[in-house]
């Protein structure tokens, strides 16, 4: 390990070294994050220190970034790699963006709605902040401007799945399922082919009355389906037991997004169609317990100021079409978002609160901070993530209630 | 956010092409139209260094290149966060509009979420980026939205200057009035006094230096002190070039992503 460590530093050396010497621009942080766990026997949920650095260069309209960054945890082995990694050429009314990109679509916050395109980094489920939440994968990015409005194409050659935790992890959640089961991972990957590759579109406006997305896409879903293999006791003939096996199926995707301002206040809207999402049965005549339906999802909300005080809320809903009461999931989902944010002493004292409300389970994802700006690019947070409710997206953490701080340096 | 007057600090009071006539006559409602009205160029780009300096000493700074551009019945403006660390690439756009009464458009693309975000413009009380200018002192205010009274003339730095009393027409606003000193002639604005809402001395803001370039009145170093909380912000302007062309497409949602 001592070995890797110094291998790694003797790297970013080297890589820091060629950008004084090739004029290359870079900046990152240094950030330490402690995290304690309220229940319990107040067990550390993360100890991890993390190195991000972006070396950046551009030169007669080509544009080239590398985002490599590292994490060091306490019980875990380090990690590193490249969040971003591409070149951007240039033209008049074009741009064209190679290479390993996280790319965000929409005009909800903290929802995925039609911001499909990159896929999630799932392992502390919702808490991380959302660049490190979001997957660069390689692709390529045509951008053709006309005027205010663009369009988009985005072509990803190989299918990178949601990123979920370990099964050791806290955040690990098992499939709900009524019969002891065990998994079968052997149709979960997407093979790497051509004829594999994933598509998105998108159209976009911006103009002084409204800015608005409309978006189309034929994709994977991230989130593999589990369909169930009955295991039949063979002294009794009764299901007993089943082998589940996640898959990835194809998505078609067609959304949208506007946001406007009404008086003092911004008005944010988005929703998408999906066709041919996979959802889980309890219907017995259904050999593999899944059943394909078109699904919506939309949101809707507004961002507005009292004095000081910045306030947006959003109300999101997912709604299951043809629903029939075999389904797992309930026919409607609805969750609302609220945030609270304020500045002290200059802006350098900030204290915000973001939550999660799920409307159907009574459960929420309270997420109270406070920053402090001790000088310039250094700052101080101390926060909290409670989970309320005993069921749904955010009451089955209930155990994770979580306090915790994090040292960050920017240069 | 109300961004886009932060180059107009500068330019808000620059002289040109702005004819005296009946100066001995001249109300203070005709002293602050000509200041607000006044010729700036069609495009202008600056670096704007802002230092916060707290009751301490202790500084802050943050840096800023910015461009506007003048299309006739608006007005765009984009300006890019050098510094601190923690806010390079974040960049902000506002359009504006001679309309009476219209709005302006905002938008700020925040380099972590990598997305441009729609905001409200409905924050002229709120200070900009933790100075001491909010963004009503950086030029936003219209002249109908005050009443003023011409109170005298009076010598500053050796410039003759007209002292203007103006009062809010809003109830409740954050100022209950304001002491302007402008420069015969040049109509700068070289010194200004804040009142808060219970009548005491709150900030004076102080040109400390100005210079013409590109035949345009520049302002290149201003001081805003709070003189209830005993802290200043330090406004210095550099590299500023005026109608240089800057294209249309500087100011649109593509720029703000890819950055200056």
């Amino acid at each position: 390990m001592t070995a890797k460590i110094l291998r790694i530093f003797v790297m970013f050396i080297a890589l820091v070294s060629i950008a004084s010497a090739q004029d290359l621009l870079f900046n990152g942080y240094a950030r330490t994050y402690l995290g304690a766990l309220t229940t319990g026997e107040s067990e550390y949920s993360i100890v991890q220190n993390t190195f991000d650095l972006n070396f950046e260069h551009t030169r007669d309209g080509i544009y080239f970034k590398v985002n490599p960054f590292l994490y060091h945890y306490s019980d875990k082995d380090l990690e590193l790699g490249f969040r971003q990694a591409y070149m951007d050429l240039y033209f008049d009314s074009i741009d064209l963006r190679i290479g390993k990109q996280q790319i965000v679509w929409g005009k909800a916050d903290g929802v995925f709605i039609t911001d499909i395109v990159s896929p999630k980094d799932m392992r502390e489920f919702l808490l991380p902040e959302f660049s490190e939440i979001r997957i660069g994968v390689t692709s390529l990015k045509l951008n053709y401007y006309m005027g205010s409005s663009a369009f988009e194409l985005v072509w990803i050659p190989v299918f990178t799945p949601t990123q979920m935790p370990d099964a050791n992890s806290i955040w690990n959640i098992k499939p709900d399922y009524p019969l002891p089961f065990s998994l079968d991972y052997s149709n979960v990957e997407v093979k790497e082919k051509l004829s594999n590759s994933e598509i998105f579109a998108k159209y976009s406006m911006l103009s002084s009355s409204i800015d608005f997305e409309l978006m189309a896409a034929y994709s994977w879903d991230d989130d593999p389906a589990f369909h169930s293999e009955k295991i039949i006791n063979q002294t009794n003939g009764i299901v007993d037991s089943v082998v589940l096996k996640p898959e990835h199926h194809r998505l078609a995707t067609l959304g949208g997004s506007f946001s406007t301002t009404i008086g003092p206040a911004v008005l944010r809207g988005e929703g998408a169609f999906y066709n041919g999402k996979f959802f889980q049965s309890a219907d017995p005549l259904i050999p593999d317990g899944t059943e394909e339906k078109n699904y919506l999802h939309y949101l809707l909300g507004v961002d507005y100021s009292i004095g000081d005080l910045k306030l947006s809320s959003q109300f999101i809903q997912q709604v299951i079409l043809e629903h029939n009461d075999n389904l797992i999931n309930d026919e409607f989902e609805n969750t609302v978002t609220f945030l609270a944010s304020i500045n002290f002493l200059r802006e350098t004292l900030n204290i915000e609160l973001f939550s999660y409300i799920g409307l159907n389970n009574g459960d929420a994802l309270i997420r109270p901070k406070l920053t402090y700006d001790l000088v310039d690019g250094f700052e101080i947070t101390a926060g909290a993530n409670l989970f309320v409710g005993e069921e749904g997206q955010f009451g089955r953490y209930d155990k994770n209630d979580m306090i915790y701080t994090k040292l960050k340096y920017s240069f | 956010m109300n961004l886009t007057k932060i180059l107009l600090i500068t330019l808000m009071m620059s002289a040109f092409g702005i004819s005296m006539q009946a100066q001995e006559k001249i109300t203070g409602r005709e002293i602050i139209e000509n200041v607000y009205n006044r010729e700036t160029g069609e495009d202008a780009t600056s670096d704007l260094t802002m230092t916060l300096r707290n009751s301490r000493g202790n500084e802050r700074v943050r840096e800023i290149k910015q461009f506007s551009k003048d299309f006739g019945k608006e007005e765009k403006s984009i300006m890019f966060f050098i510094s601190p660390a923690d806010v390079r690439n974040t960049s902000f756009m506002n359009w504006s509009y001679d309309e009476e009464g219209r709005d302006d458009d905002q938008w700020i693309y925040l380099p972590a979420l990598k997305k441009v975000k729609r905001i409200s413009s409905d924050s002229k009380n709120d200070y900009f980026m933790g100075s001491d200018f909010t963004y009503d002192d950086l030029g936003d205010r219209h002249p109908s939205e005050d009443t003023h009274k011409l109170l005298r003339e009076e010598i500053i730095n050796g410039e003759v200057c007209y002292v203007i009393e103006s009062l809010p027409k809003e109830k409740g606003y954050m100022y209950s009035r304001t002491v302007t000193w402008i420069i015969k002639d040049k109509w700068i604005g070289l010194k200004k006094e804040f009142y808060d809402e219970d009548g005491d001395h709150l900030k004076t803001l102080s040109v400390e230096k100005y210079d013409k370039i590109d035949g345009y009145w520049i302002i290149l170093q201003s001081v805003m002190h709070n003189v209830q909380k005993k802290h200043k912000t330090i406004m210095n302007l550099k590299n500023v070039e005026i109608n240089i062309g800057i294209d249309e497409g500087k100011f649109t949602e593509r720029i703000m992503k890819r950055g200056i």
